[in-house]
């Protein structure tokens, strides 16, 4: 059995932006997939409904598009590092489909945990097929790994962290959620610091 | 400048002899909160970890506001534990050693430096320093062994001396336990330890503060003259 592994959330922890928001400006739905997330923040629809809202929006853009929307979103450096000196360890953990992040993901270099849809054959995005919870993947690594951290910021990596040996909430790109903050084990603010840490924990 | 890899800072704690409703890092003297003052006495150690617990977001706001690659270690059951449980949780997975000091000390910094330049290199070595707190641990001590070293044997709350444990450390990883006592406690099972005198206050109690506020004022002065 391996020792330890890694679980990024993707998201403002991995990217500097969040994703959503930057491919909603490309095709003008900013403020609607804005009331979405922040309807789902305050906890006044639950995520998966608001999820399917949001691709729902989104999915009249052709999933190609998407992808190469989001394989230019910027990276922390850092973090980028660290994926790459670790990749047999390293694993994303992001709500975010499939077919919309495997691009970034490629060039990241390590493994993937996301929802998924189909692609249709005119190159929209097609049906659903699940939508992640991230508490899934860090149970399946727990089986398989000595100690499995996960870094996370929002809401939705809440089953992530209460999974997880040790909960790193990551402040890199905005404050982390109070909540995340309450069940970490510790919070960062800067790339290199977080990566120094994990290097401690590796 | 030789300095040290890792630090810890304890600042988990209610700080209810004080008084003052928040987290003693948080107190200001002279207009600086003291974990402002620790984290500039602190710039040149790579990694500064904070160990968080009552009134924590808090904490960590000013914390990251005053040094963004600082590392902030949660305590949640800061109310039922010592001190060393927060260093133990603070230093937790080094493999390096660490230095050691609660958050409610303001020092004297070319002291604090003259222990941190030896710290690594003589680990475990405690600090110790003129006794004037109300509830002092007190150091018997040898003569110097070397300067600038002194060889501390016992600690007591009891049998006065001129000297007290000036809560600051810098110890070999492995050194403090999981769950245990107080941290003087622990480091009584390794004497004799090798120890440095510095010149500090820390703030327990109104009087302490006073104190401290009095010394910052009288260091201001020396600078302004």
């Amino acid at each position: 059995m391996s020792s330890t592994a890694f679980c990024f959330d993707l998201d403002g922890t991995v990217t500097l932006k969040e994703i959503l928001p930057i491919i909603a400006a490309e095709v003008g739905l900013a403020e609607e997939i804005d009331l979405l997330t922040q309807m789902t923040i305050r906890g006044q629809i639950p995520f998966e409904m608001s999820f399917r809202l949001r691709c729902r929006l989104l999915a009249e853009i052709p999933v190609d598009t998407v992808a190469q929307i989001v394989e230019a979103v910027p990276i922390d450096k850092a973090i980028a590092g660290f994926l790459q000196d670790h990749r047999e360890e390293c694993y994303l953990v992001t709500g975010n489909l499939d077919v919309w992040v495997e691009r970034l993901v490629k060039k990241l270099g390590c493994a993937l945990f996301s929802s998924q849809a189909a692609k249709r054959p005119d190159g929209r995005l097609g049906a659903l097929r699940q939508i992640l919870r991230k508490s899934g993947p860090i149970r399946e690594l727990r089986a398989r790994y000595t100690r499995v951290v996960c870094v996370g910021e929002g809401f939705n990596d809440l089953p992530m962290f209460e999974e997880a040996d040790i909960g790193v909430a990551y402040g890199g790109v905005h404050s982390a959620a109070r909540e995340v903050i309450e069940t970490a084990d510790y919070i960062i603010g800067d790339g290199v610091a977080l990566c120094r840490l994990l290097d401690t924990l590796s | 400048m030789q300095t040290a890899r890792h630090a810890v800072i304890a600042a988990a704690g209610l700080g209810t002899r004080l008084g003052l409703g928040k987290p003693k890092c948080m107190v200001s003297i002279a207009g600086r909160t003291i974990l402002d003052r620790q984290l500039e006495l602190l710039s040149d150690v790579p990694d500064v970890r904070l160990v968080v617990g009552y009134l924590e977001h808090d904490v960590i706001a000013h914390a990251l506001q005053l040094r963004r690659d600082i590392t902030i270690v949660r305590n949640p059951a800061y109310r039922t534990t010592t001190t060393q449980q927060s260093y133990w949780l603070g230093a937790r997975y080094l493999r390096e050693p660490c230095v050691y000091l609660d958050g409610d000390i303001i020092f004297e910094p070319q002291s604090f430096f003259a222990f941190l330049e030896n710290a690594e290199a003589h680990a475990p070595l405690i600090a110790i320093t003129a006794a004037k707190t109300d509830q002092a641990v007190f150091t018997m001590n040898d003569r110097e062994i070397a300067q600038p070293f002194l060889r501390t044997l016992s600690f007591s709350r009891t049998d006065s001396t001129p000297w007290e444990w000036a809560n600051l450390a810098c110890l070999p990883p492995g050194l403090l336990e999981e769950n245990g006592g107080s941290v003087f406690s622990r480091l009584e099972q390794f004497l004799p330890l090798r120890s440095q005198a510095v010149v500090s206050f820390e703030v327990d109690t109104e009087a302490d503060l006073n104190r401290a506020e009095a010394f910052v004022a009288t260091v201001a002065q020396r600078q302004a003259a």
